[in-house]
């Protein structure tokens, strides 16, 4: 009888391992499924006296065939490559605002300024005026609808980033089940492959979101931490992610991850503890590419705007009046904080903007050290570091209200914030309102200052050849009415050396120069040419009773408007006409190093799973192979069978006979 | 993958997928580049390429606006040259009339005719300097004026001086008061003027009664014209006999012949026709004045309030003063000129200028379309043969071949 047990157990045995393959191949594209395999083994012989006789063959156990190390990569490497292509895809969104071409920001900068040209040729045109004043408009709204873009991409990211933690959360739950399920089946003594599968599966799509890092306990039960050592699923316990505005900074509106730990208190997760999966990705772009976007084109629109403002206030409008600002502009910004005490509303800290051309794109941050000395203020682009009392002169203790100017910003904090302790701080982000805010100021044509405040005179009397290259109004103190400012040339006879002078000038004569900039209380004068000796320019108000309305056909104001195109108002080296070109540059050099990176880690990821799956993938043909050979196995544990009837039959019709 | 001994059968279907769509992504970019006719159409494509294309855009925007600014200026300044060029026509043209005034065989009557035509010519002189340009900006300025640059009896409400050119574009603005408020009496150095000075009222002269009168005069000694402060005074005796005797500034008295040079005060000044007993004439410095105010004073003259010699006198001193007057009028025109050369100087330069800033930007941003064509070809053809190669593998299988 015992062939017939050995035919029977071979036939089970086969027929499992043949349920396995068909459960291979119908699970062919089950994510996260691993490949299984029947481990037989033979059922000891017996010991008839002559030997050991074999009884058979049975299943021991069903294997999945899997390895952790190449598993733990393939998933790290696809967090990584979910942050990277998260972040990639936001900045390509992000860099259509800072695209050039005739349809770009700067296309309106530039437009906006050669429309001074017209003006120039003719200043009382009220065409031309009113070509200006709408390119003016024109440049603020484009600079507002650049701004909404970045709010809606600022919202978008952070509904997605919401999104992502309730699905961790979700997901994070479902495995603390599977954690239970596992150690329980576990104790029957095989391993619930399909489990495992499942429970990795799981895993694995929570690193898409939120990189893990994956502790196995002796149950059979796996530990998920985040953010290093904050643990997400702890056997059948879980915890919490949550996002909501920094709790650092209220009313900033920066985005922070919180992980709940189970004592219900909140630790922040920044976007370098998070490392990996997309709400890394996205938390680095809102929290700096998106900020540095928004701090670029903020520094535009203030630097442009408050130069343009400048030089209107220079000139004079065609009703002979000064010219008022041409646009709406922040004056100062907040600091937010969570110092006790501290008053978003009045604000206890804020900062203005003292020299535009000195302004760097970036927020600042003011860290509170155990010491007034050891407190400090951080540029948060490039995270270089000032300290208060020893760089910048503040006095310590600390002086209410204390007050410092760091790179054209000038910051303020009173009494209650000063308070800070060590390891508060302040968040200022001084240009994240000017580009949604700038608005037109001036609707009149008339109001345009097109017109020079000053007026010249070369003296009819000269024997050289002076002619004036330029003349404009720099700032304030231009000559009174009525007393004009004389500018007398002196040759020296020996040297031929050309030196001027002029009327209330107490340092006495000096040098002279063609073509030179000569600039004297608000005011300043090119003059080109070689003056003789006693050759004079007269310099006077242009509103002059005896100059009339002369100043309606003057349009030097709008030359100094032309001119500003070529000041350098960024970073001491970029024109104002250069000035969106850098910071497109700026910014595709962020989106292409990001696209890079996607573009790489992606391909680690997909090697890595490729060779995950190697392992434990199914492979359709080795499954065909396999089938066939184990239906072989059937057919001849069937034979067994049949032959062990034959032979029973035979002993029977023996007995018969 | 090579180290992989053996693929999962659903990994490699994403894969190969993945490849495809790669692929087609690569292909719809190319195809994106091809028909934009750009190699960067994005700034992340090339940032620096991009930044030195829009740079370059600035640039042009610019250069175009300079055109076109300049392309005006050229044609106020064009204006403003011919509009010289016409005062210097009426100018010669009265200079003629002038001097036909001065004919002997002349009546008054007919003098009043010629003077007549003198004050339209001056009229038409008025307005060519008024003029102003398609801005309404009057082209004889200087460096600022108001709506009317000379006013009344010639007022310049102007504030002179030349305004120079940039480096962009040329001024469009003349130095009116050098043109035509400029002009030195007498021959620039020194005035004669006739009769003897008014005690009472110092520049203004008494009037003589003989027919006496004077030319301009020519420096021969520059320094001894220049120090002359104060007028000096030829004085005309006439004795019982009717001998003619003159002193210089109360100096001694000397024989008058009619036409020959008397030195006086560094210069000859010939003298014509008969004076009476007491006549004089008064030396002083030249002084400044107008192109109106002179033509006014000829127009006066012609009219003819006073003696014959006054008339003379009159015609002498006008058209050397008119000469003077075109003298400085040919130096603003010459000066118009230079800036029209200047404009078609910077013309072309701008014109260089595009053409290399649009080279720049075309090498930054513009695709190469043959280069661009043959990837886009060769890009196809891998799609196509991705494509094939995918349909044929997926046929390789075991279970093909189970039966």
């Amino acid at each position: 009888m015992s062939l017939m047990n050995v035919g029977v157990t071979a036939l089970n045995a086969n027929q499992a391992a043949l349920q396995t393959i068909g459960h291979n191949i119908a699970n062919v594209n089950t994510p996260g499924y691993s490949r299984q395999t029947v481990a037989l083994q033979t059922v000891a012989g017996q010991n008839r006296g002559s030997g050991f006789i074999g009884n058979g063959v049975s299943v021991a156990t069903v294997m999945r065939n899997y390895s952790e190390l190449l598993n733990k990569q393939a998933t790290a490497a696809k967090a990584a490559s979910a942050a990277d292509i998260a972040r990639s895809d936001s900045l390509n969104q992000m860099q259509d605002i800072f695209s050039g071409g005739d349809a770009g920001l700067g296309a309106a900068i530039t437009n906006m300024m050669n429309a001074f040209a017209d003006l120039n040729a003719a200043p009382m045109d009220s065409t031309a005026r009113n070509v200006v004043l709408t390119r003016i408009a024109e440049l603020t709204s484009r600079f507002r609808a650049s701004s909404t873009s970045l709010e809606e991409q600022d919202y978008a990211t952070k509904q997605q980033i919401t999104n992502d933690v309730t699905l961790v959360n979700s997901l994070a739950g479902q495995v603390a089940t599977l954690n239970t399920q596992i150690s329980r089946a576990l104790a029957t003594g095989h391993t619930p492959n399909d489990l495992l599968d499942q429970r990795d599966q799981l895993i694995r799509e929570i690193n898409q979101y939120v990189k893990t890092s994956q502790v196995n306990a002796d149950d059979g039960s796996i530990n998920l931490y985040v953010g290093g050592s904050q643990a997400l699923v702890l056997g059948s316990s879980v915890g919490q992610l949550s996002v909501s505005e920094s709790k650092d900074y209220p009313g900033s509106g920066k985005l922070s991850l919180y992980f709940n730990q189970l004592n219900g208190e909140q630790v922040e997760l920044s976007a370098s503890m998070v490392a990996g999966g997309e709400m890394a990705g996205l938390l680095k772009f809102n929290n700096e590419d998106l900020v540095e976007g928004r701090n670029l084109l903020g520094r535009l629109a203030l630097a442009i705007g408050t130069e343009l403002n400048k030089q209107n206030q220079l000139g004079l409008t065609l009703s002979g009046n000064p010219g008022t600002a041409l646009f709406d502009l922040p004056s100062s910004m907040p600091g937010y904080s969570n110092i006790p005490g501290y008053d978003l509303g009045t604000p206890s800290a804020s900062v203005t903007y003292s020299d535009t051309k000195q302004l760097v794109a970036s927020d600042y941050k003011i860290v509170f050290g155990s010491t007034p000395a050891d407190t400090k203020i951080v540029r948060l682009s490039d995270g270089k570091t000032r300290s208060l009392v020893n760089d910048l002169g503040v006095a310590d203790p600390l002086p209410v209200p204390t007050t410092f100017t760091v790179d054209g910003l000038t910051f303020s904090l009173d009494a209650n914030a000063i308070t800070g302790t060590q390891g508060q701080s302040i968040l200022f982000k001084p240009f994240s309102a000017a580009a949604s805010s700038i608005k037109a100021l001036v609707f009149t044509p008339d109001d345009l200052a097109v017109s020079n405040s000053v007026s010249a005179a070369i003296s009819t009397n000269n024997q050289g050849t002076l002619q004036l290259t330029q003349l404009k109004s720099v700032g304030t103190g231009i000559p009174a009415l009525g007393t004009p400012v004389t500018i007398t040339f002196g040759v020296d006879a020996v040297t031929g050396e050309i030196t001027y002078d002029y009327t209330g000038n107490t340092s006495g004569p000096l040098p002279y120069k063609s073509g030179e900039a000569i600039t004297i209380d608000g005011w300043q004068i090119k003059l080109a040419g070689t003056p003789k000796d006693g050759d004079s320019v007269a310099v006077s108000n242009a509103r002059d009773p005896e100059l009339g309305d002369s100043w309606k056909r003057n349009s030097g104001n709008a030359a100094a408007f032309l001119d500003l195109r070529d000041a350098v108002i960024f970073d001491n080296s970029t024109t104002l006409g250069d000035g969106f070109a850098s910071a497109m540059a700026i910014v595709g050099t962020r989106t292409q190093s990001a696209q890079y990176a996607a573009e790489l880690s992606t391909s680690v990821a997909a090697s890595l799973e490729g060779e995950r799956t190697a392992v434990s993938g199914v492979n359709l043909d080795e499954e065909a192979a396999r089938l066939l050979q184990y239906q072989q196995s059937y057919q001849a544990s069937a034979k067994v069978i049949q032959i062990a009837q034959s032979l029973f039959d035979s002993v029977l019709n023996a007995v018969n006979n | 993958m090579s180290n992989i001994s053996r693929l999962g059968t659903a990994n490699a279907y994403a894969n190969t997928i993945a490849n495809l769509s790669q692929q087609q992504k690569q292909l719809a970019d190319q195809v994106e580049r091809v028909s934009s006719g750009k190699k960067v159409v994005r700034p992340s494509d090339d940032p620096v390429a991009a930044a030195q294309a829009e740079r370059a855009r600035t640039r042009l925007a610019r250069i175009e606006t300079d055109q076109r600014t300049l392309a005006a200026q050229r044609a106020t300044m064009t204006y403003a040259e011919s509009s010289l060029g016409e005062v210097n026509d009426a100018l010669i043209e009265f200079r003629t009339l002038v001097l036909q005034a001065g004919n002997g065989s002349y009546s008054q009557v007919e003098r009043d005719a010629l003077a007549n035509q003198l004050e339209s010519l001056r009229a038409q002189i008025l307005t060519y300097a008024n003029r102003k340009d398609s801005n309404g900006l009057p082209l004889f300025r200087g460096l600022d004026s108001q709506e009317t640059l000379i006013q009344g009896q010639y007022n310049y409400a102007g504030q002179a001086g030349q305004a120079g050119s940039s480096e962009y574009g040329i001024t469009n603005t003349l130095n009116g008061a050098m043109a035509f408020m400029d002009v030195s009496t007498g021959n620039g150095v020194l005035a004669v003027h006739m009769g003897n000075e008014d005690p009472a009222n110092p520049g203004s002269y008494l009037p003589n009664t003989g027919t006496a009168w004077a030319d301009v005069g020519t420096i021969r000694n520059p320094s001894a014209a220049a120090a002359v402060t104060t007028p000096v005074n030829v004085q005309f005796q006439v004795d019982a006999a009717g001998a003619i005797t003159y002193t210089v500034d109360g100096g001694a008295a000397q024989a008058y012949k009619e036409g020959q040079a008397i030195s006086v005060a560094g210069m000859d000044v010939i003298f014509k026709g008969t004076p009476a007993n007491g006549d004089g004439f008064t030396i002083a410095p030249s002084s400044k004045t107008d192109v109106f105010s002179v033509l006014d004073g000829v127009i006066a003259a012609v009219r003819g309030a006073g003696t014959a010699g006054a008339l003379q006198q009159g015609i002498a001193k006008g058209v050397a003063e008119i000469d003077t007057a075109m003298n400085r009028i040919s130096t603003v025109q010459g000066y118009a000129g230079d800036l029209l050369n200047q404009a078609d100087r910077l013309e072309s330069t701008m014109l260089k200028r595009e053409e290399q800033v649009d080279t720049l930007r075309g090498n930054a941003e513009d695709i190469d379309p043959i280069k661009a064509l043959s990837d886009l070809e060769s890009m196809k053809t891998s799609v196509s043969v991705a494509l094939q190669s995918y349909a044929s593998i997926q046929k390789l299988s075991l279970f093909n071949f189970i039966n």
